[in-house]
């Protein structure tokens, strides 16, 4: 969807969409938003709907970051760990590896 | 004209088919080209028991090294430190497959493979891949019983054993057994990998790549676990490994009703064992030749010879014969039957035992004494104490008349490695293990692929047909005769026999020698053929009798591997027609005989055979009555589920995907590279000349005479 043209306020509205959306556990939806919105938010030229868009942006990539975090501690941690677990870390897997611990 | 141009187009036709079948029927592809492929080798697979993980892994995709022999002790310095091509695929000769070397080479990360020659050239003079003392944990000593005797604490059973076999080895290794296969592997390496003058050997070069992934990992509690939660919740359910398992063999002089399970009344039975199996470092390659082998004939030909005298005088008290599966591997078949026996869930139980007589390796006698092993703890009791006095004693009478004499170790001594061990386990039981040794084994090649029938000194005159040697009496055949005979008149006087009959108790060296032939030398010999069924004669790839020795390894059970284990079989087949008669019923009475009142399938089983081949040769099938019957040899352990028993044996096997071996040349990591480099380079200049083509296309590709558009 190209967003040159859409009217501002459907795209303030768009924003708050995926915003709102992200908070089902979805943080993809989170960095569609960043990603999409970024230009609207801080390049073009002011309208009356950009400081929304631009707070929105700023949640969604706040809460993109949290996500990123807890993801990559926790699949290092399953990665480095999971041998050693034994009998746990067998019920938590859902294709284990062939031929080793 | 037309006519012309169809014949023509026909033609055409005809020699493009032509080409094409050309090119299919030759299939000169460039895989063919490149590989070697190497079909007579033999890998070591994963076996895992409640704690540990034994044997060989290679990666998923096959383990590549560059081909290097070992043949003295400046090669293994060349592959584990100066060779400048690492990692490297290991030639091993036989003289340096033993401990030190097969660790310093799981230690180093250069060696990404082991293919050992299997051969008689420069093999030690001893070599046994087991460990010092068998079964250690799950015999009967322990810190509860005989405490100051267990764990080979007076008597070290096999002190030329090296462990090889428990040790976990994180690379593939192999058996090339086949000598014109190894003269390839040796060819390749001395056209390509051979050092000149001491310098390095120059790419490219000979190497080798092993494939033999095996699936299961850690243990078998580890991999029991997975298999059951893929099978619940994976969307790919896949079986990572199999317990080991067959059938014991069993019969005894008085038929016994299976139908009734628990106590049987009115029955003493004297336990006259053996053990059917052996194994080896490599899979399925177990010769077994004096562990395994020398008891099985003994005890066969003892049934031979007792049989008749038990029909026309019978003694008191049941001699019950029986040949155990698995005793390898933490004594699987004997464990079996004890625990189906305190279940109740056998035709008789631990009380009708009344006492055991064991057979251990008896081949290696050589004209000196045998020994009679006995348990220092049992014979606390007095009972039985006086029970295995007067064993003893039975047992110096009957060698009495005979060339072999009986002696008993002179100091105290625990029993070796034997089934009585398990049965002690479950009740005191008097009972002796007959063996050719006094102390440690006489056998040098305990349960490696070097205990054959030269280990056991069977040898035959040169230009004998097969079928001459089939019938010849060597020595080894007419030493186990006697030991045969003196069995056979022990069992008979501990079963309250008379003395006066027992002259009539002679082993046949004939059957001896038969099945010494059969089961060292040759299983596919005429007389092993007609006793076994006529559908197992015909050949085939899974066939009972490919050519050689069979192999006695325990496998892994019908449920994977199809029919029963072709030992179990044999011995099934062989004690069917040394004790059974043969009666008139046709093919479909004799496999259900139960509608004929005569018959009776809970005292006998009925069995289909060859028969022998008459003079025409052609032989009659023909329906055999015998009281032999199989019992399951699983481990108790898997059927309560207690995968980490420490108690029984857990022993199982992994599975795999694919076991082969390949050879090939390699270039240098540098041609590799230069070749992927240039590959790109070609690829962005393609990717850059057509995107200037396509932008300049109008100037390029205008023709000379626009195309006139006509406008009316």
């Amino acid at each position: 969807m190209n967003l040159e043209r859409i009217p501002n306020e459907e795209k303030l509205s768009l924003c708050r969409r995926y915003y709102l959306g992200g908070f089902a556990f979805l943080p993809f939806l989170w960095l569609v938003n960043v990603l999409w919105f970024f230009r609207e938010a801080f390049l073009k030229p002011t309208y009356t709907e950009q400081p929304q868009i631009k707070s929105y942006v700023k949640k969604s990539a706040v809460g993109l970051t949290v996500w990123v975090a807890v993801l990559t501690t926790w699949i290092t941690i399953f990665q480095h760990f999971r041998a050693q677990w034994g009998e746990v870390g067998d019920y938590l897997s859902f294709t284990i590896p062939l031929g080793t611990a | 004209m037309r006519k012309m141009g169809y014949l023509i187009s026909i033609n055409c036709v005809k020699l493009l088919i032509t080409a094409l079948l050309y090119t299919c029927v030759c299939s000169s592809s460039v895989e063919q080209k490149i590989y070697v492929e190497l079909n007579q080798t033999v890998p070591c697979v994963r076996l895992l028991n409640a704690t540990h993980q034994i044997g060989c892994q290679s990666s998923m995709s096959g383990d590549t090294g560059v081909l290097h022999v070992l043949e003295t002790e400046s090669d293994l310095d060349w592959i584990l430190s100066s060779g400048p091509h690492p990692p490297y695929m290991v030639i091993l000769e036989t003289a340096f497959f033993n401990r030190s070397v097969m660790m310093r080479m799981k230690n180093s990360s250069r060696v990404s493979g082991v293919a050992v020659i299997i051969s008689k050239t420069g093999l030690a003079h001893d070599f046994s891949p087991h460990t010092t003392c068998p079964n250690q944990n799950t015999g009967v000593y322990s810190e509860r019983y005989g405490s100051d005797l267990a764990n080979c604490n007076v008597t070290v059973w096999n002190p030329l054993g090296n462990g090889l076999s428990y040790e976990d080895f994180p690379f593939p290794v192999f058996a090339l057994k086949d000598e014109n296969q190894t003269q390839v592997i040796r060819k390749c390496y001395e056209d390509h990998n051979q050092r000149v003058n001491g310098s390095a050997p120059q790419y490219p070069l000979c190497a080798m790549q092993l494939f033999s992934h095996m699936h299961a990992a850690t243990d078998t509690v580890t991999c029991m676990r997975r298999t059951d939660l893929q099978n619940r919740f994976g969307i790919n359910p896949e079986v990572l490994c199999d317990p080991l398992s067959d059938f014991n063999v069993w019969t005894s002089s008085r038929a016994l009703n299976i139908s009734s399970k628990g106590h049987a009344v009115n029955e003493s039975v004297v336990i006259a064992a053996t053990r059917l199996d052996g194994r080896s470092f490599f899979w399925e390659q177990a010769p077994a030749a004096e562990g395994t082998v020398s008891g099985i004939i003994t005890l066969l030909a003892a049934v031979h010879a007792l049989y008749p005298v038990t029909q026309e005088a019978p003694p008191p008290r049941n001699i019950f014969f029986t040949f155990f599966q698995g005793e390898a591997f933490d004594y699987i078949g004997s464990s079996k039957m004890v625990y189906d026996m305190e279940k109740n869930d056998f035709v008789i139980d631990l009380n009708n035992v009344h006492s055991m007589l064991e057979i251990g390796q008896v081949g290696l006698r050589s004209g000196r004494s045998l020994w009679m092993h006995s348990d220092p703890v049992s014979r606390k009791n007095d009972d039985v104490n006086a029970e295995v006095l007067e064993m003893m004693t039975r047992m110096r009478s009957a060698a009495a008349g005979l060339n072999v004499s009986v002696a008993h170790p002179s100091f105290t001594q625990a029993l070796p490695p034997s089934s009585l061990q398990r049965f002690l386990r479950a009740g005191l039981i008097p009972g002796l293990v007959l063996a050719d040794h006094q102390t440690s084994f006489n056998n040098r090649y305990y349960e490696s692929m070097y205990d054959d029938a030269e280990n056991l000194q069977v040898t035959y005159p040169p230009d004998l047909s097969p079928d001459e040697q089939l019938v010849y009496e060597t020595d080894a055949a007419k030493s186990l005769a006697e030991v045969a005979t003196l069995v056979a008149r022990s069992l008979y006087l501990q079963a309250g026999g008379e003395n006066s009959s027992l002259s009539n108790i002679t082993a046949d060296p004939k059957i001896v020698a038969q099945l010494l032939y059969s089961f060292v030398i040759q299983k596919n010999n005429s007389w092993l053929r007609s006793l076994l069924p006529p559908e197992v004669t015909k050949k085939g790839v899974n066939s009972l009798l490919s050519s050689g020795p069979p192999q006695f390894y325990i496998g892994l059970g019908p449920r994977v591997h199809g029919p029963v284990h072709s030992v179990t079989r044999f011995v099934q087949y062989i004690l069917a027609n040394l004790t059974g008669t043969v009666t008139n019923l046709t093919e479909n009475q004799c496999q259900d005989p139960s509608e004929l009142s005569s018959e009776n399938k809970d005292l006998f089983s009925y069995f289909w055979v060859s028969g022998p081949v008459s003079v025409n040769s052609s032989s009659e099938p023909l329906c055999v009555r015998a009281s032999v019957r199989l019992s399951e040899a699983v481990s108790p352990a898997f059927e309560l589920l207690e995968y980490g028993s420490r108690d029984y044996s857990t022993w199982t096997e992994s599975r795999w995907k694919s076991i082969r071996a390949r050879i090939f040349l390699v270039a240098s990591r540098e041609l590799e590279m230069l070749t992927l480099g240039v590959g790109v380079a070609v690829l962005l200049l393609s990717l850059l000349a057509t995107y200037f083509i396509s932008s300049k296309a109008e100037l390029l590709f205008s023709s000379a005479h626009d195309t006139p558009t006509t406008a009316y």
